[in-house]
Protein backbone atom coordinates (compact mmCIF):
# COMPACT_ATOMS: atom_id res chain seq x y z
CA UNK A 1 0.00 0.00 0.00
CA UNK A 2 1.48 3.38 -0.93
CA UNK A 3 1.95 6.02 1.73
CA UNK A 4 -1.04 8.13 0.66
CA UNK A 5 -3.31 5.09 1.05
CA UNK A 6 -1.76 4.31 4.43
CA UNK A 7 -2.50 7.84 5.63
CA UNK A 8 -6.08 7.59 4.35
CA UNK A 9 -6.61 4.18 6.00
CA UNK A 10 -5.13 5.30 9.32
CA UNK A 11 -7.42 8.35 9.49
CA UNK A 12 -10.52 6.39 8.44
CA UNK A 13 -9.67 3.82 11.09
CA UNK A 14 -9.61 6.45 13.83
CA UNK A 15 -12.42 8.76 12.68
CA UNK A 16 -15.38 6.64 11.70
CA UNK A 17 -17.18 8.75 9.09
CA UNK A 18 -14.11 10.57 7.74
CA UNK A 19 -13.91 11.43 4.06
CA UNK A 20 -10.18 11.71 3.42
CA UNK A 21 -8.32 13.17 0.46
CA UNK A 22 -4.53 12.82 0.51
CA UNK A 23 -2.38 14.62 -2.02
CA UNK A 24 1.37 13.91 -2.12
CA UNK A 25 3.37 17.15 -2.33
CA UNK A 26 7.17 16.81 -2.41
CA UNK A 27 8.94 13.65 -1.21
CA UNK A 28 7.57 12.64 2.20
CA UNK A 29 5.34 15.72 2.28
CA UNK A 30 1.56 15.53 2.01
CA UNK A 31 -1.55 17.68 1.90
CA UNK A 32 -4.56 16.23 3.68
CA UNK A 33 -8.26 17.16 3.62
CA UNK A 34 -10.59 15.49 6.10
CA UNK A 35 -14.35 15.93 6.35
CA UNK A 36 -16.17 14.44 9.32
CA UNK A 37 -19.14 14.99 11.61
CA UNK A 38 -16.72 14.27 14.49
CA UNK A 39 -15.27 17.78 14.10
CA UNK A 40 -18.55 19.51 14.96
CA UNK A 41 -18.20 21.78 17.99
CA UNK A 42 -14.43 21.22 18.26
CA UNK A 43 -11.78 23.93 17.96
CA UNK A 44 -9.48 23.92 14.93
CA UNK A 45 -6.61 22.67 17.09
CA UNK A 46 -8.70 19.83 18.54
CA UNK A 47 -9.80 18.84 15.01
CA UNK A 48 -6.22 18.74 13.79
CA UNK A 49 -5.08 16.86 16.89
CA UNK A 50 -7.60 14.12 16.05
CA UNK A 51 -6.05 13.72 12.61
CA UNK A 52 -2.43 13.95 13.77
CA UNK A 53 -3.20 11.42 16.51
CA UNK A 54 -4.48 8.99 13.87
CA UNK A 55 -1.33 9.17 11.75
CA UNK A 56 1.27 9.53 14.52
CA UNK A 57 2.84 6.14 13.81
CA UNK A 58 3.45 7.19 10.20
CA UNK A 59 5.21 10.34 11.41
CA UNK A 60 7.30 8.88 14.25
CA UNK A 61 11.07 8.58 14.15
CA UNK A 62 13.75 9.93 11.86
CA UNK A 63 12.96 7.62 8.92
CA UNK A 64 9.20 8.11 9.11
CA UNK A 65 7.35 7.68 5.80
CA UNK A 66 5.58 10.99 6.41
CA UNK A 67 8.08 13.80 7.05
CA UNK A 68 5.62 16.61 7.13
CA UNK A 69 2.03 17.57 6.48
CA UNK A 70 2.32 20.74 4.42
CA UNK A 71 -1.36 21.53 4.73
CA UNK A 72 -4.10 19.96 6.83
CA UNK A 73 -7.68 21.06 6.32
CA UNK A 74 -10.50 19.77 8.49
CA UNK A 75 -14.17 20.50 8.06
CA UNK A 76 -17.63 19.20 8.83
CA UNK A 77 -19.84 17.87 6.01
CA UNK B 1 4.43 3.47 19.93
CA UNK B 2 2.83 4.86 23.03
CA UNK B 3 3.85 7.34 25.64
CA UNK B 4 5.83 6.04 28.64
CA UNK B 5 4.04 6.84 31.91
CA UNK B 6 7.24 8.43 33.25
CA UNK B 7 7.47 10.78 30.26
CA UNK B 8 3.79 11.61 30.54
CA UNK B 9 4.29 12.51 34.18
CA UNK B 10 7.33 14.64 33.37
CA UNK B 11 5.48 16.64 30.72
CA UNK B 12 2.42 17.06 32.94
CA UNK B 13 4.68 18.41 35.67
CA UNK B 14 6.48 20.82 33.30
CA UNK B 15 3.28 22.32 31.89
CA UNK B 16 1.78 22.52 35.39
CA UNK B 17 4.71 24.48 36.82
CA UNK B 18 4.39 27.59 34.68
CA UNK B 19 1.54 29.39 32.92
CA UNK B 20 3.45 29.68 29.67
CA UNK B 21 5.67 26.85 28.43
CA UNK B 22 7.17 26.67 24.96
CA UNK B 23 8.61 23.37 23.72
CA UNK B 24 11.12 24.47 21.09
CA UNK B 25 14.37 23.74 19.30
CA UNK B 26 17.13 25.65 21.09
CA UNK B 27 16.39 28.33 23.65
CA UNK B 28 15.19 31.92 23.78
CA UNK B 29 18.59 33.36 23.01
CA UNK B 30 19.51 30.88 20.33
CA UNK B 31 16.53 29.30 18.61
CA UNK B 32 17.82 26.51 16.38
CA UNK B 33 14.99 26.58 13.87
CA UNK B 34 13.08 29.34 12.09
CA UNK B 35 9.66 28.27 13.37
CA UNK B 36 10.83 28.20 16.99
CA UNK B 37 12.51 31.57 16.40
CA UNK B 38 9.30 33.11 15.11
CA UNK B 39 7.35 32.03 18.18
CA UNK B 40 10.11 33.27 20.52
CA UNK B 41 9.98 36.63 18.78
CA UNK B 42 6.21 36.80 19.32
CA UNK B 43 6.40 35.75 22.98
CA UNK B 44 9.38 38.03 23.73
CA UNK B 45 7.27 40.95 22.53
CA UNK B 46 4.49 40.04 24.94
CA UNK B 47 6.12 38.55 28.01
CA UNK B 48 9.21 39.17 30.09
CA UNK B 49 9.36 35.65 31.40
CA UNK B 50 8.20 32.27 30.20
CA UNK B 51 9.55 28.75 30.32
CA UNK B 52 11.13 26.98 27.39
CA UNK B 53 12.08 23.33 26.96
CA UNK B 54 14.81 22.56 24.42
CA UNK B 55 13.76 19.33 22.71
CA UNK B 56 17.09 19.10 20.87
CA UNK B 57 18.81 18.54 24.21
CA UNK B 58 16.49 15.64 24.97
CA UNK B 59 15.49 13.25 22.15
CA UNK B 60 13.01 11.42 24.39
CA UNK B 61 11.27 14.69 25.12
CA UNK B 62 11.26 15.50 21.40
CA UNK B 63 9.26 12.35 20.63
CA UNK B 64 7.35 12.42 23.90
CA UNK B 65 5.87 15.89 23.49
CA UNK B 66 4.68 15.08 19.95
CA UNK B 67 2.90 12.03 21.30
CA UNK B 68 1.57 13.86 24.35
CA UNK B 69 0.05 16.67 22.29
CA UNK B 70 -0.99 14.61 19.25
CA UNK B 71 0.94 17.22 17.31
CA UNK B 72 3.74 16.30 14.91
CA UNK B 73 5.83 19.46 14.88
CA UNK B 74 7.95 21.63 17.17
CA UNK B 75 7.46 24.34 18.51
CA UNK B 76 4.45 23.72 20.73
CA UNK B 77 2.95 26.23 23.13
CA UNK B 78 1.13 25.40 26.36
CA UNK B 79 -0.84 28.04 28.27
CA UNK B 80 -2.04 27.14 31.76
CA UNK B 81 -1.52 23.46 30.99
CA UNK B 82 -3.55 23.58 27.76
CA UNK B 83 -2.08 22.92 24.32
CA UNK B 84 -2.46 26.01 22.13
CA UNK B 85 -0.79 24.99 18.88
CA UNK B 86 2.29 25.27 16.72
CA UNK B 87 3.91 28.13 14.86
CA UNK B 88 1.11 28.85 12.35
CA UNK B 89 -1.64 28.82 14.95
CA UNK B 90 0.36 30.98 17.36
CA UNK B 91 1.09 33.47 14.57
CA UNK B 92 -2.63 33.64 13.72
CA UNK B 93 -3.64 34.07 17.37
CA UNK B 94 -1.03 36.79 17.76
CA UNK B 95 -2.05 38.70 14.65
CA UNK B 96 -5.73 38.56 15.55
CA UNK B 97 -5.03 39.75 19.09
CA UNK B 98 -6.45 36.58 20.67
CA UNK B 99 -3.07 35.63 22.11
CA UNK B 100 -2.97 38.96 23.96
CA UNK B 101 -6.33 38.16 25.51
CA UNK B 102 -5.25 34.63 26.41
CA UNK B 103 -2.22 36.09 28.19
CA UNK B 104 -4.39 38.60 30.03
CA UNK B 105 -3.12 41.62 28.12
CA UNK B 106 -5.04 44.37 26.45
CA UNK B 107 -6.04 43.99 22.83
CA UNK B 108 -3.34 45.18 20.43
CA UNK B 109 -3.42 48.11 18.08
CA UNK B 110 -4.04 46.79 14.58
CA UNK B 111 -3.53 50.13 12.86
CA UNK B 112 -2.33 49.66 9.28
CA UNK B 113 0.99 51.48 8.90
CA UNK B 114 1.68 53.87 6.02
CA UNK B 115 4.42 52.46 3.84
CA UNK B 116 5.76 53.53 0.49
CA UNK B 117 6.62 51.21 -2.38
CA UNK B 118 8.26 53.12 -5.24
CA UNK B 119 6.74 52.60 -8.73
CA UNK B 120 9.96 50.79 -9.82
CA UNK B 121 9.77 48.37 -6.89
CA UNK B 122 6.02 47.90 -7.42
CA UNK B 123 6.61 46.89 -11.05
CA UNK B 124 9.15 44.26 -9.96
CA UNK B 125 6.88 42.90 -7.24
CA UNK B 126 4.02 42.67 -9.76
CA UNK B 127 6.18 40.42 -11.96
CA UNK B 128 7.02 38.14 -9.02
CA UNK B 129 3.41 37.95 -7.89
CA UNK B 130 2.15 37.13 -11.39
CA UNK B 131 4.55 34.18 -11.47
CA UNK B 132 3.36 32.92 -8.06
CA UNK B 133 -0.36 33.67 -7.94
CA UNK B 134 -0.91 31.77 -4.67
CA UNK B 135 1.66 33.86 -2.83
CA UNK B 136 1.73 37.33 -1.37
CA UNK B 137 4.47 39.82 -0.60
CA UNK B 138 5.44 39.72 3.07
CA UNK B 139 7.43 42.19 5.13
CA UNK B 140 8.98 41.40 8.47
CA UNK B 141 10.76 43.91 10.71
CA UNK B 142 12.27 42.36 13.81
CA UNK B 143 12.71 43.93 17.22
CA UNK B 144 16.10 45.27 16.12
CA UNK B 145 14.41 47.01 13.17
CA UNK B 146 16.03 44.59 10.69
CA UNK B 147 13.68 44.25 7.72
CA UNK B 148 13.23 41.27 5.39
CA UNK B 149 10.97 40.74 2.39
CA UNK B 150 9.49 37.43 1.29
CA UNK B 151 6.90 35.70 -0.85
CA UNK B 152 4.63 33.33 1.09
CA UNK B 153 1.10 31.97 1.00
CA UNK B 154 -1.16 34.34 2.96
CA UNK B 155 -2.34 33.02 6.34
CA UNK B 156 -5.36 35.28 6.54
CA UNK B 157 -4.63 37.02 9.84
CA UNK B 158 -1.92 39.40 8.68
CA UNK B 159 -2.17 43.16 8.62
CA UNK B 160 -2.26 44.36 5.01
CA UNK B 161 -0.76 47.66 3.88
CA UNK B 162 -0.92 48.85 0.29
CA UNK B 163 1.13 51.18 -1.85
CA UNK B 164 1.17 51.67 -5.63
CA UNK B 165 -1.25 48.77 -6.04
CA UNK B 166 0.94 46.27 -4.18
CA UNK B 167 -0.34 44.68 -1.00
CA UNK B 168 2.20 43.91 1.72
CA UNK B 169 1.35 41.42 4.46
CA UNK B 170 2.91 41.74 7.89
CA UNK B 171 2.45 40.48 11.40
CA UNK B 172 1.37 42.63 14.30
CA UNK B 173 4.88 43.32 15.58
CA UNK B 174 6.07 44.38 12.15
CA UNK B 175 3.02 46.61 11.65
CA UNK B 176 3.89 48.49 14.83
CA UNK B 177 7.41 49.12 13.51
CA UNK B 178 6.62 49.70 9.85
CA UNK B 179 5.19 53.24 9.85
CA UNK B 180 7.08 55.25 7.25
CA UNK B 181 8.95 52.30 5.75
CA UNK B 182 10.06 52.85 2.15
CA UNK B 183 10.76 50.02 -0.30
CA UNK B 184 12.72 50.82 -3.45
CA UNK B 185 14.26 48.79 -6.29
CA UNK B 186 18.04 49.02 -6.56
CA UNK B 187 20.76 47.70 -8.87
CA UNK B 188 22.57 44.86 -7.16
CA UNK B 189 25.42 42.84 -8.67
CA UNK B 190 24.04 43.40 -12.14
CA UNK B 191 20.51 42.33 -11.12
CA UNK B 192 17.70 44.13 -9.40
CA UNK B 193 17.29 43.90 -5.66
CA UNK B 194 15.25 45.77 -3.12
CA UNK B 195 16.16 48.25 -0.49
CA UNK B 196 13.99 48.55 2.61
CA UNK B 197 14.39 51.69 4.70
CA UNK B 198 12.74 51.41 8.07
CA UNK B 199 11.92 54.83 9.49
CA UNK B 200 14.07 55.33 12.59
CA UNK B 201 12.25 55.16 15.92
CA UNK B 202 9.01 54.52 14.08
CA UNK B 203 7.75 51.76 16.30
CA UNK B 204 6.84 52.47 19.87
CA UNK B 205 6.98 48.69 20.30
CA UNK B 206 10.55 48.42 19.04
CA UNK B 207 12.86 47.29 21.81
CA UNK B 208 15.69 49.68 22.50
CA UNK B 209 18.78 48.34 20.81
CA UNK B 210 21.04 47.25 23.62
CA UNK B 211 24.59 48.43 23.59
CA UNK B 212 27.23 45.71 23.36
CA UNK B 213 30.89 46.59 23.68
CA UNK B 214 33.56 44.60 21.85
CA UNK B 215 36.59 43.29 23.71
CA UNK B 216 39.57 41.39 22.33
CA UNK B 217 40.70 38.01 23.59
CA UNK B 218 43.83 39.71 24.98
CA UNK B 219 41.75 42.19 26.97
CA UNK B 220 39.66 39.39 28.45
CA UNK B 221 42.86 37.51 29.41
CA UNK B 222 44.08 40.63 31.18
CA UNK B 223 40.74 41.03 33.01
CA UNK B 224 41.06 37.44 34.22
CA UNK B 225 44.72 37.88 35.23
CA UNK B 226 43.94 41.11 37.09
CA UNK B 227 41.22 39.32 39.02
CA UNK B 228 38.63 41.75 37.70
CA UNK B 229 35.10 40.86 38.77
CA UNK B 230 32.89 39.88 35.83
CA UNK B 231 30.67 37.06 34.65
CA UNK B 232 32.09 35.05 31.75
CA UNK B 233 29.81 32.96 29.54
CA UNK B 234 30.38 30.48 26.74
CA UNK B 235 27.56 30.51 24.19
CA UNK B 236 28.71 27.38 22.32
CA UNK B 237 27.31 23.84 22.58
CA UNK B 238 28.54 21.38 25.26
CA UNK B 239 30.16 19.37 22.44
CA UNK B 240 32.25 22.37 21.37
CA UNK B 241 33.20 23.05 24.96
CA UNK B 242 34.61 19.54 25.18
CA UNK B 243 36.95 20.31 22.28
CA UNK B 244 38.25 23.57 23.68
CA UNK B 245 37.45 25.78 26.64
CA UNK B 246 38.81 28.82 28.44
CA UNK B 247 36.97 28.71 31.74
CA UNK B 248 33.74 30.46 30.82
CA UNK B 249 30.46 29.06 32.08
CA UNK B 250 28.29 27.29 29.52
CA UNK B 251 25.22 29.42 28.81
CA UNK B 252 22.56 26.77 29.43
CA UNK B 253 19.07 27.17 30.89
CA UNK B 254 20.47 27.20 34.40
CA UNK B 255 23.02 29.89 33.61
CA UNK B 256 20.29 31.96 31.97
CA UNK B 257 18.17 31.77 35.11
CA UNK B 258 21.25 32.74 37.12
CA UNK B 259 21.81 35.84 34.96
CA UNK B 260 18.22 36.92 35.59
CA UNK B 261 19.07 37.11 39.31
CA UNK B 262 22.09 39.40 38.76
CA UNK B 263 22.16 43.17 39.22
CA UNK B 264 21.64 44.94 35.90
CA UNK B 265 25.06 46.62 36.07
CA UNK B 266 26.97 43.35 36.51
CA UNK B 267 29.82 43.22 33.98
CA UNK B 268 29.32 40.27 31.60
CA UNK B 269 31.49 38.91 28.79
CA UNK B 270 30.22 36.45 26.21
CA UNK B 271 32.27 34.31 23.85
CA UNK B 272 31.59 31.61 21.27
CA UNK B 273 33.63 30.13 18.42
CA UNK B 274 34.04 33.18 16.19
CA UNK B 275 31.99 35.89 17.90
CA UNK B 276 28.65 35.75 16.05
CA UNK B 277 26.56 33.68 18.43
CA UNK B 278 27.97 35.48 21.47
CA UNK B 279 27.12 38.85 19.89
CA UNK B 280 23.49 37.71 19.52
CA UNK B 281 23.42 36.47 23.14
CA UNK B 282 25.04 39.68 24.38
CA UNK B 283 22.46 41.77 22.50
CA UNK B 284 19.69 39.69 24.04
CA UNK B 285 20.85 40.52 27.56
CA UNK B 286 21.49 44.16 26.68
CA UNK B 287 17.87 44.35 25.56
CA UNK B 288 16.80 42.89 28.90
CA UNK B 289 18.36 45.95 30.52
CA UNK B 290 21.90 44.83 31.38
CA UNK B 291 24.19 47.82 31.01
CA UNK B 292 27.70 46.34 30.93
CA UNK B 293 27.59 43.64 28.27
CA UNK B 294 30.67 42.76 26.23
CA UNK B 295 31.30 40.42 23.33
CA UNK B 296 34.69 38.78 22.90
CA UNK B 297 35.46 39.58 19.27
CA UNK B 298 36.74 36.63 17.24
CA UNK B 299 35.66 34.11 19.87
CA UNK B 300 37.75 31.26 21.22
CA UNK B 301 39.40 31.07 17.82
CA UNK B 302 40.99 34.48 18.44
CA UNK B 303 41.99 33.30 21.93
CA UNK B 304 43.91 30.38 20.40
CA UNK B 305 45.56 32.71 17.90
CA UNK B 306 46.40 35.64 20.18
CA UNK B 307 46.50 34.44 23.78
CA UNK B 308 47.09 30.73 24.16
CA UNK B 309 48.02 28.44 21.23
CA UNK B 310 47.50 25.41 23.51
CA UNK B 311 43.74 25.92 23.26
CA UNK B 312 42.79 23.66 20.34
CA UNK B 313 41.36 25.26 17.21
CA UNK B 314 38.58 23.52 15.40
Amino acid sequence: MDISSQIKAAIENEIADAVVVVKPASHGHFEIDVTSQEFAGKSMVKQQQLVYGAIKDLMAGDSAPVHAVDRLRTKTP
Amino acid sequence: MSLEPAMKERITSIIGKSDVVLFMKGNRMMPQCGFSGRVVQILDGLLGEYDTVDVLADPEMRDGIKEFSSWPTIPQLYLKGEFVGGCDIITDLYNSGELHTMLGQKAPDRTVPNIEITPEAAARFREFLERSPDKALTLSIDARNQPSLGLAPPQGSEIVAESNGIKVLMDLGTAARAEGTRIDAVEQNGGVGFRVDVAPNAGAAAAPAGEVKQVTAGEVKKMLDDGEKFEFFDVRTPEEQEIAKIGARLLDEEATKYIETLAKDTPMVFHCHHGGRSQAAAEHFARLGFTDVRNMAGGINAWSAEVDPDVPRY
